[in-house]
């Protein structure tokens, strides 16, 4: 059996950043990192949607990026989801949050109680629904205020500025970085031999890891095709403000696809994301002039994993950055390479693993993004028609149906997206299912009418004790830099 | 428009816990559920042994473990032990629990897996306190707090299933369940839907009900002849197709084990109860007589016989449909897999709970039937790619049975499984299903199967880092151990002792 020496990471953008610091600071010394850091990807990034999961804590922690780094040495921001506006023909709004399990009450849904009482939006009983409207953030801990135990908070960010600590990371964590362009791609036999480089250089590698984005020039080179989807166009700015805003990325549907703003530490990005035949209405609606745009195609390479050569990030799937599915597929990505570092140079059984994970993993994720469109639509334009017309897999079918019978959540194995976040989703977008829980019935009336008038009351009156995001931020940082942490 | 009568058919195991559950569960509602069964009719009571999950459905119902322990002659059950099934002589546990804590992420037997690449001997076992325990004969209530090592294993018990029916019956009769006594003897269908509207008694009686629970064994009454379901059959990979049943009086200390040992022809299992022991031949008709099976099982008793043999036979597989029209299959009339791995009642169990979960309305949404069918397929089929793996990881040559296996082509599912393990140690996880990446660590293992690789992950840490930990583990697991009360002094010492034999026997 030949083990694995040498690694080569290739990319420079997000994915590639933050491959290199979580291989190195997870993969024994006997493995040799090598990290071509070549051109920067920073406009096919802006599809990352600059908003990160609650994980994102814990996956920075383990590739040796710790919060308090993140907060001193970047733009980021801490969020509680995406408020969406004027989504779908109703128009609706709703803040799609992070949230842990919602109550069980009587062996029964939280949300069957509500349907029980005629009640039909959930956000007055989510916390961190409310705070993000209200501006407010604090850190839920398990051991604090019992109310806000149950939040869950991610990151909103630049992922320019976002992705600096990994680089930082990876440098401390013994990765060789090499500063130079993939000029040619030697393959025999299915895998990739040598990479020649710009500089001259030639490198060798038992595992070659693509972060080169969506081009994926490593994979394709091997043959790997896409499968093809939607083509979406965005234009991204930032303007600069006095105080932090929300801990909430606002996303508003607009005919030709919708805008996002995102408060950052120093200014609020905005990004248009628009279907290219109706760039002139969204550029207009942009408002500013972009200075970074994309173009990309949704949808995923056939295969992540093929030969010696693993695909991360874009290169391997490209969700719309609608939701933090982007993210979540970028970090569970780099977590499967994790469990998955081959033992040896025949890295078959690694591979077949990796890649039905990946194709289950990209599966999940697209429904709960398609989920999105499977309403009203609000305009009859190019953006919406093609959403809609993609084909949806059965999956969502049967969630969806499910939910609009019954109010129940078909789960599948080890989904990115949880059950509170379909939830809310479905509530979101208006969803009514046509029964509640029959066991509902055995809570006296009264009890439950008590209930449900007093949760949105007493998270109201808790919101108000929470510190505005921009002023919770700014001590954070005082302090973190006092503490020289 | 609401379900008002259920109708539970039979009232063996499944028929009780089914009807424990949901009158239990629907109490205040205006659902009215009765249950019928013939005395004439006996119940296979196949299940002694259970899964820990067995204790989250009696806590649902706010049954005292004592009392419960007392009432069925319940011992404690930690893990199974397995002889003669890799080679003659090898013995392994399958514990409820793990097998050390998960460092940086990786999990502790990774680490292990490097240990004795550098030459350590010790045991996976020794870092189990389930095994620990079982070994010693030892047990404590587990601790909640999940820091601590007492925290690491799992419990469940082994009883007289016929008892635990008999007690679910007073408990669901509590709860205004009406048992009617009688055999079906007919049932009518709608003409245009199909759906069962009535079933007709030998006294002449006839019961009407919107929903309809078979629970009436392997026959499956209605699912089956009624509803001419289809069954999947899955002989081809687990071929045993009959049982032979016997109790006898126990000899030795009161082990919380069960223990499945492999013959030439299947296996033996052998389920300590605190009034006696529980004993059974599971054995492929091609490759054994019934007189033969019979016999053998005679000769292996640990003491005398206290009951005639109970012969069983059937199929392994499961019913096309679970749910079809109004009629849900709880039980063997739903499926059966042999009870190596102690899963009977842990699928009335899994049975029960999705259709509460999914409990329908007159209407019967067929999205609700398919949904049930898909859980408890994916339920049925783990389980059997659990116990076909037992059964193919062997290295034995002394009997066709086992030549049989060794040379079997398994489904994908198993294969892909087996090949992930012998190449890194890798469990391929899912998250529906009863038997999680311990459970498999502890059979492939425990068959010989060493993975030829570890993950690199455990390279990551200086070999004495790893040897220093894994000594304090090991210290960790051996004092809390130690410090366990005996088993049957446990039983006694909660006041779940039926003190109708004594606990622990002499030859």
């Amino acid at each position: 059996m030949t083990p694995i020496k040498r690694i080569v990471i290739c990319g420079g953008g997000l994915a590639a950043h933050m491959t290199a610091a979580a291989l190195a600071r997870q993969l024994p010394p006997t493995m040799q990192i090598t990290w071509v850091n070549g051109p920067d990807s920073r406009d096919a990034d802006l599809f990352f949607g600059g908003l990160a999961p609650p994980s994102a804590y814990a996956f920075n922690l383990s590739a040796a990026v710790a919060e308090p780094r993140l907060i001193v040495d970047t733009d980021t921001t801490f969020s509680w989801g995406t408020q969406f506006v004027d989504w779908g023909a109703d128009r609706r709004s709703w803040v799609q949050c992070f949230h842990l399990t919602l109550p069980i009450v009587g062996g029964v849904l939280f949300h069957h109680h509500l349907w029980r009482q005629g009640i039909t939006e959930l956000e007055p009983f989510l916390l961190p629904a409310i705070a993000a409207r209200q501006g407010v953030f604090a850190h839920p801990v398990a051991q604090g205020p019992k109310l806000l135990a149950r939040s869950e908070y991610g990151y909103q960010f630049n992922s320019y500025s976002y992705k600096s600590p990994f680089e930082a990371a990876a440098r401390a964590l013994r990765v060789k970085i090499v500063t130079a362009d993939v000029a040619n791609i030697e393959c025999r036999e299915g895998a990739i031999s040598s990479l020649h480089l710009s500089d001259g250089q030639v490198l060798e590698a038992d595992l070659f890891v693509d972060c080169t984005g969506p081009d994926a020039r490593l994979l394709s080179r091997l043959g790997v095709d896409v499968t093809p989807g939607r083509r979406l166009r965005a234009a991204w700015s930032h303007r600069t403000v006095e105080r932090i805003g929300a801990p909430c990325r606002t996303l508003t549907a607009r005919e030709f696809g919708w805008q996002c703003d995102t408060p950052l530490q120093r200014s609020v990005a905005r990004l248009t994301v628009y279907s290219p035949e109706q760039e002139s209405e969204a550029l207009a609606a942009h408002g500013e002039p972009a200075q970074h745009s994309g173009e990309i195609m949704l949808g995923r390479r056939n295969v992540a994993w093929t030969g010696n050569c693993v695909a991360i990030g874009h290169a391997a799937e490209i969700l719309e950055p609608l939701t933090q599915a982007p993210m979540l597929m970028l970090q569970r990505g780099i977590e499967r390479l994790l469990t998955l570092i081959p033992c040896s140079v025949d890295m078959s059984v690694e591979r077949r693993e990796f890649n039905r994970q990946s194709g289950e993993d990209y599966t999940h994720a697209e429904i709960f993004n398609r989920a999105l469109f499977e309403i009203p639509l609000p305009a009859n334009t190019p953006y919406w028609r093609a959403a809609r017309e993609e084909p949806a897999h059965e999956k969502l079918a049967q969630k969806i149906a499910q939910f609009e019978s019954r109010g129940l959540l078909v789960a599948f194995d080890l989904e990115p997206f949880h059950n509170e976040d379909w939830t809310i989703l479905h509530h979101g977008v208006g969803r009514r299912p046509a029964r509640f829980d029959r066991m509902a019935d055995r809570i006296p009336e009264a009890e439950t009418r008590a209930m449900v008038g007093r949760v949105p009351h007493d998270i109201a009156e808790f919101v108000k004790t929470m510190p505005a995001h921009h002023d919770y931020m700014q001590n954070l940082i005082r302090y973190l830099k006092q503490k020289k942490l | 428009m609401q379900i008002e009568r259920i109708c539970i058919l039979g009232g063996g195991t499944a028929g009780w816990m089914t009807a424990a559950a949901l009158s239990h569960k629907f109490k205040g509602l205006p659902i009215s559920i009765r249950l019928i069964e013939s005395d004439e009719i006996g119940i296979v009571g196949v299940g002694e042994a259970t899964l820990p999950h067995i204790r989250n459905f009696n806590s649902a119902l706010n049954i005292s473990e004592p009392a419960l322990m007392k009432a069925t002659e319940a011992t404690i059950k930690l893990g199974i032990e397995f002889r003669d099934w890799g080679r003659i002589g090898d013995r392994y546990i399958h514990p409820f629990g793990d097998f050390g804590p998960n460092v940086n992420g990786v999990p502790f037997y990774q680490f292990w897996l490097r240990l004795r690449e550098l030459g350590d001997k010790s045991r996976l076992d020794d870092y189990s306190l389930g095994v620990m325990l079982a070994e010693m004969g030892r047990f404590m209530s587990p601790a909640t707090d999940p820091s601590r090592v007492e925290s690491t294993f799992r419990y469940a018990y082994q009883f007289d299933a016929t008892r635990y029916a008999r007690f679910l019956r007073k408990y669901s009769e509590d709860n205004g369940v009406v048992r009617t006594e009688g055999k079906v003897v007919e049932a009518k269908q709608n003409a245009a839907s199909g759906f069962i509207e009535s079933v007709k008694l030998d006294r002449g009686e006839s019961i009407e009900a919107d929903l309809f629970v078979d629970c009436s064994g392997f026959r499956g009454l209605l699912i089956e002849q009624q509803l001419k379901t289809g069954y999947e059959d899955w002989s081809q990979w687990l071929p045993c197709d009959r049982a032979v049943a016997i109790p006898c009086e126990t000899r030795g200390p009161l082990m919380p084990l069960t223990r499945a040992t492999a013959r030439a022809a299947g296996w033996q299992w052998r389920i300590p109860l605190q009034h006696r022991v529980g004993n059974g031949y599971v054995y492929c008709s091609d490759y054994i007589s019934d007189d033969e099976a019979t016999q053998f099982i005679l000769d292996n008793l640990e003491g005398p016989a206290l009951a005639s043999p109970n012969k069983l036979r059937f199929k392994t597989g499961r019913r096309r449909l679970s749910w079809n029209k109004n009629v849900v299959a709880i039980g063997l009339s739903s499926g059966f897999l042999e009870p190596l791995e102690s899963t009977s009642i842990h699928l009335i169990q899994e049975g029960i709970t999705e259709l509460i979960q999914l409990f329908p309305d007159k209407g019967f949404a067929q999205s609700d039937a398919d949904e049930y069918n898909r859980r408890m397929a994916l339920n049925y089929e783990r389980v059997r790619d659990f116990l076909l793996l037992h059964y193919v990881a062997n290295q034995r040559d002394d009997s066709p049975l086992w030549s049989h296996f060794r040379n079997l082509t398994l489904p994908e599912s198993l294969q892909e499984k087996i090949d992930a393990w012998m190449t890194r140690g890798y469990i391929i996880k899912y998250e529906f299903g009863v038997f999680l990446p311990p459970s498999w660590i502890a059979v492939m293992l425990g068959q010989n199967l060493r993975p030829r690789g570890y993950d690199p992950r455990a390279d990551a840490a200086p070999r004495e880092i790893l040897e220093r930990n894994a000594a304090a583990i090991l210290q960790a697991v051996r004092v809390a151990a130690q410090n366990a009360p005996d088993h049957a002094a446990y039983i006694r010492q909660i006041g779940a002792a039926s003190d109708t034999a004594p606990l622990v026997a002499n030859a």
